[in-house]
């Protein structure tokens, strides 16, 4: 059996594990705790660990997901969810410009090192006042090859675009 | 749709980056404590800044010297008889009533002024209207102006570490220019100093290096290339990470994945 990897993430709040549990055929493995720091400020509880999605493609094929904590003290859990990954799917909240910069601060430490295929979805499009995402691709300064993808991640189709869209960046760069 | 936020959060340079380069039009409504500003912009460039609601009233030409009474009230009645679509400033302009260099000298010195000093606020909320025009009678700039040197100027006021940081995490990092760096920079005024590091961008040396070349400190050459980079001149990039070597390509890289592969995971996702 083989299982490949693709990492969810994004500032607190953003919408990581509903995008994960949109899409995932199996219930989300969460591990969401009562939040303890200024994160309770913004939702009670929040994923301290990791959450883990599955999508079997057949029977010799898994794809996992897995959407990395949100808070700055579990950056060290990155490098690890990282590692060996297919592609990054950076979620942002499109109502909240305050963070775009802590957005700015993960897309910097998957993407300056490594040549990581990923796309930016911006989130809660359905929300008043969302930021549209050609008003996030300047905000973020991400170049014009950069997708950044209208998203719902409550939405099953729309976490469907947003998977097919990086999968297709990814497919430019696979060999033959 | 509104953009909200706050300027603590996303800093007015980085806003006017966005109005300029999303070529946006819309009047942009600031509130810090009893303060208040509103600036106006079309298609990315700034027409008009008031810190005061009088600052939105056409008294503010007779306040500058560039009309009297007189002519005021002659451009004023004049725009009563026009279409929607002519402002005050295009009566003034079409039948002469001001020198239309001295028009756009002393308003772009009143807006410039206006619109530095919001850059010491350390926090305010904006609201960003888009699509919304001054009215008909507001003093608007004749020729509007690139903000550009708006942002250059409003980034030598930044005197804090913190918001250069969220740029420039450290001085260890590689300088390089964007495309055409010269046609973004027509619009840009530098100062001495600041020619010193553009002049030593070489997409080589780090920040560190050019401090130390231009016997700068790294805070100012920070703070400089800060600049630089919110106007969208130069790109800041870390040097390669030393790895480990496995089988020839480093551990950094990406697994290159069959296309095969991700043919099947793109075929089972269209069909969920």
């Amino acid at each position: 059996m083989q299982t490949v990897k693709m990492v969810i993430s994004g500032a607190v709040n953003a919408g990581k594990t509903e995008f994960i549990k949109a899409i995932s055929e199996i219930e989300v493995v969460s591990t969401e705790r009562r939040a303890t720091d200024d994160t309770k400020l913004i939702k009670k509880e929040t994923t301290v660990a990791m959450d883990f999605g599955r999508i079997a493609i057949a029977d010799d094929l898994v794809l996992h997901l897995f959407g990395t904590p949100g808070q700055k003290r579990f950056d060290f859990m990155w490098e690890i969810l990282s590692e060996g990954m297919l592609g990054l799917v950076i979620l942002v909240d499109s109502t909240r410009p305050e963070t775009f910069r802590e957005t700015n601060r993960i897309i910097d430490f998957f993407v300056s090192y490594r040549d990581t295929p990923y796309v930016i979805a911006a989130n809660k499009q359905d929300r008043p006042n969302a930021w549209s995402p050609d008003e996030l691709r300047l905000a973020l300064r991400q170049p014009p090859h950069v997708k950044v993808l209208p998203c719902v991640a409550s939405d099953r189709e729309s976490v469907k675009n947003v998977l097919l869209e990086l999968l297709y960046v990814i497919q430019e760069r696979s060999e033959d | 749709m509104a953009l909200v936020g706050n300027i603590r959060d996303f800093g007015l340079s980085d806003f006017l980056y966005l109005v300029d380069r999303g070529y946006k039009t819309g009047g942009l409504h600031l509130s810090h404590g009893e303060e208040t500003a509103l600036l106006f912009f079309e298609r990315g460039k700034l027409v008009m800044a008031a810190r005061k609601p009088e600052d939105q009233h056409p008294d503010l030409l007779v306040r500058l010297g560039i009309l009297n009474e007189a002519q005021l009230a002659q451009a004023r009645a004049s725009l009563a008889n026009r279409d929607n679509g002519t402002t005050l400033t295009d009566v003034i302009i079409e039948e002469n009533l001001a020198a239309k260099e001295q028009f756009q000298g002393a308003l772009q010195s009143f807006t410039e002024e206006a619109v530095y000093g919001l850059f010491g606020w350390p926090e305010g909320e904006f609201l960003f209207e888009q699509n919304q025009r001054p009215a008909r009678e507001a003093p608007v700039i004749p020729t509007p102006i690139s903000v550009d040197h708006l942002i250059m100027e409003g980034v030598r006021r930044i005197d804090e570490w913190g918001r250069i940081k969220d740029r420039i995490p450290s001085t260890d990092m590689v300088v390089r220019f964007l495309d055409q760096p010269g046609e973004r920079a027509k619009g840009v005024k530098l100062a001495a100093e600041e020619w010193r590091v553009f002049a030593r961008i070489n997409g080589r040396d780090t920040l560190a290096e050019i401090a130390r070349k231009t016997n700068l400190s790294e805070f100012d050459v920070c703070r400089i290339v800060y600049g630089f980079l919110t106007a969208g001149l130069v790109e800041v990039m870390r040097q390669p990470r030393p790895l480990p070597v496995k089988g020839g390509a480093t551990v950094a890289d990406p697994p290159r994945v069959k296309r095969s592969l991700v043919n099947r995971i793109i075929n089972r996702i269209k069909g969920m």
